[in-house]
């Protein structure tokens, strides 16, 4: 039940999630500071790290690792996946015959879909900020789709020039540009964009409260925002923790993909409340993208897929061999996918989470 | 990087209060040609901040962008063609945006500009 509203909870045995506890317990060397929200829904940031085997990364680690990491593993993503960077939409279990970009493709659209957001002339949003673009799939499809003008964002330079270059190919670029920015410090002006948009982008954000204020910041008055990302399933109402095994698989993940310390779905709606989001919807969409990981490593096992790894550095490799954990997290209901929605002053907030049971 | 790009930039390091607009370090400029629209520029028209986007064209060598805009000009075709040549085909390829307030700069390389702030700056 995770009600604690933190900033990069951490799914160690070191905090108590529910009705106000705060005991600090761990087996493990993770170092979290806690600090529950006043009942305003004040409350001061929490900055969690992610600890692997006693190893922690701090936020400019992180930052570094993550830009690293997508500076010398999107080029082969984007051999075997194409342009997109998050998981498709599949209509069944079996990954079989199916196109993998058109589930790409068609997990954005049903995320519009079940935002609510609106496409006619007057209601569409104008503007958009791709929160975490990578080489602007998103970006490029939402424009197209809202005529928008869109600016994407990421912290790798090679993405945002690869970005770039991918746009003007496509004959985009008058309605689509990128930048180097930070999720959490944005280069823009507060009420910027009638959408914000973070596909699969939060799960490396290390402080989550933060983000949802930097993107409720960048919102426009009644406008939205909608982030798909990644968390561990819910605890059981007598749980303080997942178990040992569920820490550790998520522990791996975290090392091989840069990811900060997960929220559970529970966690992130408490803390888009506690920013001031209104209406949190959440969906639990693990069926229809169960496939993509299994899909996903078969792609890197072809022979192109090899070859690219064979060239790959450590980092990549690390990467897809993470794969392996990502189906196994699926498999045991351990990762989650949120979406979710929020109205708040005008502005709605569309959060979507993807559980897997 | 465009000078439809740079009218959204703000340098948002902690405690500045005027970080807009940033101003322009040309190093290398590139034009590249691109279709022209009427209708996506007056659409555009009204979110500009015109006064800091006659300054950056300014700034890259243009000096053909009127300080002040009545809406009426946007039905004359030679106004709206320099608007769009200035907005949408001037590149800054290399180069810096500085911080008015603080003097901060942020590079621009290979037209993307990188705006990631120092953990002192957050």
């Amino acid at each position: 039940m995770a009600t604690l509203a933190l900033s990069g909870c951490s799914y160690s045995p070191c905090w108590a999630g529910c009705a106000g506890k705060s005991t600090f317990q761990s087996k493990r060397k993770l170092t979290v500071s806690v600090a529950k929200p006043s009942s305003a829904g004040g409350g001061s940031s929490v900055t969690a790290v992610c600890a692997v085997g006693g190893k922690q990364r701090s936020v400019p680690e992180l930052n570094e690792g993550i830009a690293t990491f997508y500076n010398e593993s999107s080029g082969l993503w984007e051999e075997i996946w194409g342009e997109h960077m998050h998981h498709g939409y599949y209509d069944s279990e079996s990954s079989e015959n199916v196109n993998h970009i058109e589930a790409q493709i068609r997990m954005i659209d049903e995320c519009l879909k079940w935002a609510g957001i609106p496409e006619d002339e007057e209601n569409k949003p104008a503007t958009i900020v791709d929160v975490g673009c990578g080489i602007g799939g998103s970006s490029r499809y939402l424009s197209e789709k809202y005529k928008a003008n869109v600016k994407g964002i990421t912290l790798s330079p090679i993405q945002a020039q690869r970005a770039t270059a991918l746009t003007a190919e496509q004959g985009l670029s008058n309605s689509v540009s990128f930048l180097v920015a930070d999720a959490l410090n944005q280069p823009f002006a507060d009420g910027e964009f009638d959408l914000v948009w973070s596909m699969e982008s939060g799960e490396h954000m290390p402080d989550k409260r933060k983000f949802l204020q930097e993107l409720v910041r960048v919102t426009a008055p009644n406008g939205r925002v909608l982030i798909v990302t990644w968390c561990h399933r819910d605890l059981k109402p007598q749980e303080l923790s997942l178990t040992p095994d569920e820490m550790e698989l998520l522990d791996k993940i975290c090392d091989s993909y840069y990811l900060p310390a997960w929220c559970s779905p529970a966690d992130y709606v408490e803390i888009a409340q506690s920013v001031g989001l209104k209406d949190v919807k959440s969906a639990d969409w693990s069926e229809f993208v169960t496939p993509f990981w299994p899909a996903v490593m078969v792609s890197a096992l072809s022979f192109k897929g090899l070859a690219g790894l064979a060239k790959a550095g450590w980092t990549t490799i690390k990467g897809a061999l993470a794969m392996g954990l990502m189906v196994q997290g699926y498999q045991r209901g351990l990762i989650k996918c949120l979406v979710g929605n929020k109205p708040d002053l005008g502005k709605s907030f569309h959060m979507k989470m993807l559980e897997n049971r | 990087m465009r000078l439809l790009t740079h009218n959204m930039l703000t340098c948002n390091i902690k405690g500045v209060t005027k970080g807009f607009p940033l101003s322009i370090e040309v190093q290398k400029l590139e034009t590249k040609e691109t279709d022209f629209n009427p209708d996506f520029l007056k659409n555009i028209f009204p979110k500009l901040e015109w006064k800091a986007f006659h300054d950056a064209a300014l700034s890259v060598g243009l000096n053909d962008i009127p300080e002040q805009v009545d809406p009426v000009m946007l039905e004359d075709s030679e106004f709206l063609q320099k608007f769009h040549h200035a907005l949408l085909e001037v590149h800054l390829e290399e180069g810096a945006l500085i911080c008015p307030e603080t003097g901060r700069r942020f590079p621009v390389s290979k037209g993307v500009p990188n705006m990631l702030l120092h953990e002192d700056e957050v």
